[in-house]
């Protein structure tokens, strides 16, 4: 089966992050749509029939903050099972374990990790859901 | 007098039942001193825990206080209940009033900290959003800078490289020293969170070596590592103690320089383990040694020389032994070495609630 150039959305609220983002995912081979606020995310999910393979998602949006962006997310059935990769700056356990159970993949540090290492994340993310769906 | 005291006080009998309470209590409890007196006062003024659970009378501190004749004093965990039902949290104390050697009643004097919790709570907000703050321009900067060395903007050449390599290396440091400052800050207002887990130093140490080898492998240092296999599994909080042998080993391999030794031993010694770090670095000029837990500190032979480094991570390194119920001491002498030694209690420690971990 040939596979598509996979999409991913990112949600940052700081321009200057989601700039340098969207390039190196561009530079990966990935196909972005780049939201600045959860609002422009949700409009943008509405909008589109297919739901992007991944989603870089930043905890503190300027109007919603991370978890009440998966709530939403989660509500839907059609975005149910996209992978969500929280990369925020902000990581105290109550947030990260509210996070991880509302289906998030996983809860990186910005500042620990370099944007090598967090495409390769966002990679497998997209690999093993496609992987998932190719075995069933 | 006892009306005009601004804390609410009630007092009561060798049985718990009132005997007098204060206007301030009234008030705070929306109580009526004249129908309370002769009441029970654990059954008039019900408290609830920090969930809002009514605590049964029997885990009250007044009765352990007016059997044990002990004072107690309650740091705002609790919340008492008014007569229309409603809660305040309040910091309560409990004290015996002793009369010819026999305990005849009970003074509770208590204030309503709302507003300290209130500011408490402000406080915490503030820290965590100072930090994502910080923290975004720094990111912002790091991953710039990646993408140009990646030379995703174009080739670079070798002295563009090279200067760029700085810019990020300045960057890194700036990184840790908000990761250094917040922890701090974590520390010294008793916000960390403790939460003890049987641990294997050994096995702890294995992975914080895995993390360092690849610094040690630059530096081509000789790293000796003795602990007994059987070493017992302690309660203490890994989270924690990993990021005191980061810390310590994390200097070691800074200080000590190409091709220079480091030792690690872990041993048990009566009723304590004891780790060790040996350096064959720099050490610590004498005149200096008792400054080296201090913040910010940095050794005037270090400085000239190692460029890295925050000067807090020894201060953190003993905040975090004091916490954990250990003891720190070193011995260094200058261009020969430093050796640290940490002991922690084979007992464990406690738990203890808080809201943030060392690496968040």
């Amino acid at each position: 089966m040939e596979s598509k150039k996979p999409t991913v959305m990112v949600v940052e609220d700081e321009h200057l992050l989601l700039k340098a983002i969207e390039r190196k995912l561009r530079l990966n081979n990935l196909n972005v749509i780049a939201c600045d606020s959860g609002t422009q995310a949700i409009d943008n999910l509405n909008k589109k029939s297919a739901p992007p393979d991944a989603i870089w998602l930043d905890y503190y949006l300027g109007d919603v903050n991370g978890i009440e962006f998966m709530q939403k997310l989660r509500q839907n059935p059609k975005w149910a099972d996209i992978p969500v990769l929280v990369v925020s700056n902000s990581a105290n356990p109550d947030k990260v374990s509210k996070m991880m159970a509302l289906g998030a993949k996983g809860y990186l540090l910005k500042a620990d990790y370099r944007l090598d290492t967090l495409v390769l994340e966002i990679q497998s993310l997209i690999n093993t859901k496609r992987q998932k769906q190719n075995g069933q | 007098m006892i009306s005009s005291v601004g804390d609410g006080l009630v007092a009561t009998d060798r049985d718990g039942t009132i005997l007098l309470m204060n206007p301030a209590a009234e008030k705070m409890l929306l109580q009526n001193a004249k129908e309370v007196i002769g009441k029970n006062y654990v059954e008039t003024v019900p408290a609830a825990d920090k969930e809002g659970k009514i605590i049964p009378g029997e885990k009250r501190p007044l009765l352990a206080v007016l059997k044990h004749g002990k004072s107690f004093t309650n740091h705002s965990a609790n919340y008492y209940v008014r007569k229309n039902g409603s809660k305040f949290p309040a910091a309560i104390t409990t004290s015996p009033i002793n009369y010819q050697n026999s305990i005849i009643g009970a003074i509770i004097t208590f204030r309503d900290v709302t507003h300290e919790k209130e500011v408490d709570r402000m406080k915490t907000e503030f820290i965590s959003l100072a930090s994502h703050q910080l923290r975004t321009p720094l990111s912002a900067i790091s991953w710039l800078v990646e993408l140009l060395q990646n030379g995703d903007a174009g080739q670079l050449n070798r002295q563009q490289l090279d200067l760029l390599g700085d810019i990020y290396q300045s960057n890194k440091r700036m990184i840790q020293l908000v990761s250094d400052l917040l922890n701090i800050s974590r520390m010294e207002t008793g916000r960390i969170i403790i939460d003890p887990k049987p641990t294997h130093l050994g096995q702890l140490l294995e992975e914080v070596l895995k993390e360092l080898k690849p610094k040690i492998n630059s530096k081509r240092q000789k790293l000796i590592i003795s602990y007994h296999p059987d070493l017992s599994e302690i309660n203490i909080d890994p989270n924690l103690i990993r990021a005191v042998y980061l810390n310590l080993i994390s200097n070691a391999i800074k200080f000590t320089p190409e091709d220079g030794e480091i030792t690690v031993i872990i041993s048990k010694k009566g009723e304590e383990i004891i780790s060790q770090i040996t350096d064959s670095g720099l050490g610590i000029p004498k005149k200096e040694q008792g400054k080296i837990f201090q913040k910010f500190y940095r050794g005037s032979n270090v400085v000239k020389k190692v460029f890295e480094g925050t000067g807090l991570g020894l201060y953190l390194v003993k905040s975090i032994i004091l916490a954990s119920k250990g003891k720190i001491w070193f011995k260094s002498q200058e261009n020969k070495g430093t050796t640290f030694w940490f002991s922690l209690p084979i007992s464990g420690i406690l738990p203890k609630k808080g809201d943030v971990t060392i690496t968040s």
